[in-house]
């Protein structure tokens, strides 16, 4: 329900637990592995349960869930640094949602590769001008043959 | 390599033609006497490929080996003992699974197209007396209400199995009386086997895989699927079921094809023994299938899956366990008759299935035309399996007051239809009666 939080122990006939300000922040991540079309996947922090992400996601986002899976992913303590002394990536648990009512989902390609052609030519005229304007401000007295101006009197 | 060393020290054209000079000096007067040349024989053995190297061809060599084992072997139990004894890492296919979509998946693993409706019914050359209705549906109501009603347990139901410890007798005691009542009617059903919750195993291979890691990384090697499953009760009888369709029937629906690996259903990989077993041994005369009777674990049921959103999912688990049952029962009873993936099946096996969670009932047909699933066989083969369903229809409405409210006789009738099916042979016998 949330993070760093001492959960208040349940006794039977004690009242059901709500938490309205939610401490867990997740990640949408593109698979690694071809998922099948209604499976999403996330990174989400270690304390919540797939309970926890399927209540998360219809509460919040309006998102219905058909069916949660989670597992934890070790992170490498195999890295040294110049000390010898191991270097620990943080573990993490993923979660691949699979999305109800045969709703499909596929990650976005987030930095599409821009084609030349398309660029507006008159961006890049302006780009053309105003580089040569730079150039001509800069460009010292022909009659000097290129020598620097501190290279006087 | 050495052999090949110690051959090169001796020039080779010298030992040639001492052979050769004595052949010839044999064959000539033999030559001179017969009118036509004898075609000349092959002096060296015939040059394969080797055994043990690591390349494509040694393993090509080392499988036709092993499948000309098969081929050699006569009985069936030798047949099968060799194509399951290796053992490997294989998927392990639940028909009752709780998997989003299962039946597209199970369809792609088992070759299947799912055909929605049943099969086109062949018209009765003989009219029989209809079965009278009022007395199976006095008997189907006084089964319902013994388990539902009339019958005081002791102890309490397992937790979350009250669903399946009322519905469990009541379809053992459904089957049962209709398969008594109707065997007047249909002379296989009063010689077949009726059988309560025993096992049925297949084993099958379909597609292929590179090995991601582990001593064997890089190496193509093929998929591996075992089904182990209960059917609730089953009817087994000595002679096929006719067809329902021919054996190359061609379907123009195509059978989905999914993007990634199986892992992705989920499903998981053991290593077990490999069995293929229909329900009794091979000995057993009474080896095809007629009818398979499934009952829906709690877990499945249609409240449990409305409550999680999968309402869309209450039909694919009907679907899902149809096809996978249905398709090892019928893989199983094509094996025990020596068929397997290099010699495929000469003649369809045909079986029925109920797939039920005690109200809601739904039937398929199953015609198993092609066991050629491995990637080699699956090269030139047009052949699908096919499954006809129907969706699932409730029995009864309500049970209140010791009365079944809203019977279906449709579901009764359709049941009904199922159990009168009979083999063609029993047909012409009746005619000459």
């Amino acid at each position: 329900m949330a993070r760093n939080v001492l959960y208040p122990l349940y006794q039977l006939g004690g009242p059901q637990l709500r938490v309205f300000r939610t401490n867990f922040f997740i990640q949408l991540v593109r698979p690694g592995r071809a998922q099948p079309e209604d499976t999403v996947q996330f990174r989400i922090p270690m304390q919540m349960t797939r309970l926890d992400l399927r209540n998360y996601l219809q509460s919040i986002y309006g998102v219905p869930v058909a069916a949660v899976r989670t597992r934890v992913q070790h992170g490498s303590n195999r890295k040294r640094d110049h000390r010898h002394v191991r270097v620990k990536k943080p573990d993490f648990k993923v979660a691949y949602v699979q999305l109800a009512h045969g709703q499909t989902f596929t990650f976005p390609d987030l930095f599409p590769e821009k084609p030349p052609d398309t660029e507006g030519s008159a961006d890049s005229d302006l780009q053309d001008y105003l580089l040569e304007q730079e150039q001509q401000r800069q460009i010292s007295d022909p009659r000097r043959g290129g020598v620097p101006s501190w290279f006087s009197l | 390599m050495a052999a090949s060393r110690c051959w090169r020290l001796l020039p080779p054209s010298r030992r040639l033609s001492l052979h050769t000079a004595a052949e010839v000096a044999v064959a000539a007067p033999e030559a001179t006497a017969s009118d036509v040349a004898p075609a000349r024989e092959a002096r060296y053995p015939p040059i394969v490929a080797s055994l043990t190297a690591k390349s494509k061809a040694a393993r090509q060599r080392r499988i036709e080996r092993w499948q000309a084992q098969v081929h050699a072997a006569e009985a069936v139990d030798e047949k099968l003992r060799i194509l399951t004894k290796m053992q490997f890492m294989k998927y392990v296919v639940y028909p009752q699974s709780f998997a989003l979509n299962a039946d597209r998946w199970y369809q792609g693993f088992t070759k299947t197209v799912f055909l929605s409706g049943l099969p086109p019914a062949e018209p009765e050359p003989v009219p029989e007396p209809a079965p009278d209705l009022a007395s199976l549906r006095a008997a189907a109501c006084d089964c319902l209400l013994q388990e539902h009603s009339y019958l005081r347990r002791k102890r309490r139901a397992h937790l979350y199995r009250e669903g399946e410890a009322v519905a469990s007798p009541f379809l053992g005691q459904l089957v049962a009386a209709l398969v008594g009542l109707l065997s007047a009617h249909n002379p296989t059903l009063a010689t077949a086997a009726v059988d309560s919750k025993r096992p049925v195993h297949f084993y099958w291979m379909r597609g292929e895989e590179i090995i991601v890691s582990g001593h064997r990384k890089g190496r193509v090697d093929a998929l591996r699927y075992q089904i182990d499953d209960k059917p609730h009760n089953q009817i087994r009888i000595s002679k096929q079921l006719p067809e329902f369709v021919p054996l190359d029937y061609s379907v123009p629906i195509e059978i989905p094809v999914m993007n990634c690996k199986p892992d992705k259903l989920p499903l998981f990989k053991r290593q077990y023994e490999n069995i293929i077993f229909t329900g009794t041994k091979t000995a057993d005369p009474y080896c095809y299938g007629h009818t398979q009777f499934h009952l829906l674990p709690d877990k499945l049921k249609r409240a449990r899956l409305l409550r999680r959103n999968c309402g869309n999912q209450i039909e694919v688990v009907f679907r899902a366990n149809a096809i996978a049952s249905l398709f090892a029962w019928t893989g199983a009873q094509a094996m025990y008759q020596g068929f397997w993936s290099q010699a495929d099946v000469t003649r369809p096996f045909v079986s029925q299935g109920v797939i039920t969670d005690g109200k809601y009932f739904a039937f398929f047909c199953y015609q198993l035309n092609t066991l050629a699933l491995t990637t080699q066989a699956d090269q030139n083969n047009p052949r699908k399996n096919l499954c006809w369903g129907t969706h699932s229809q409730p029995l009864y409405d309500t049970i209140e007051d010791n009365e079944v409210k809203g019977f279906n006789d449709d579901v009764l009738l359709q049941l009904v239809r199922f159990l009168l099916k009979r083999p063609k042979e029993d047909h012409s016998q009746v005619l000459e009666n």
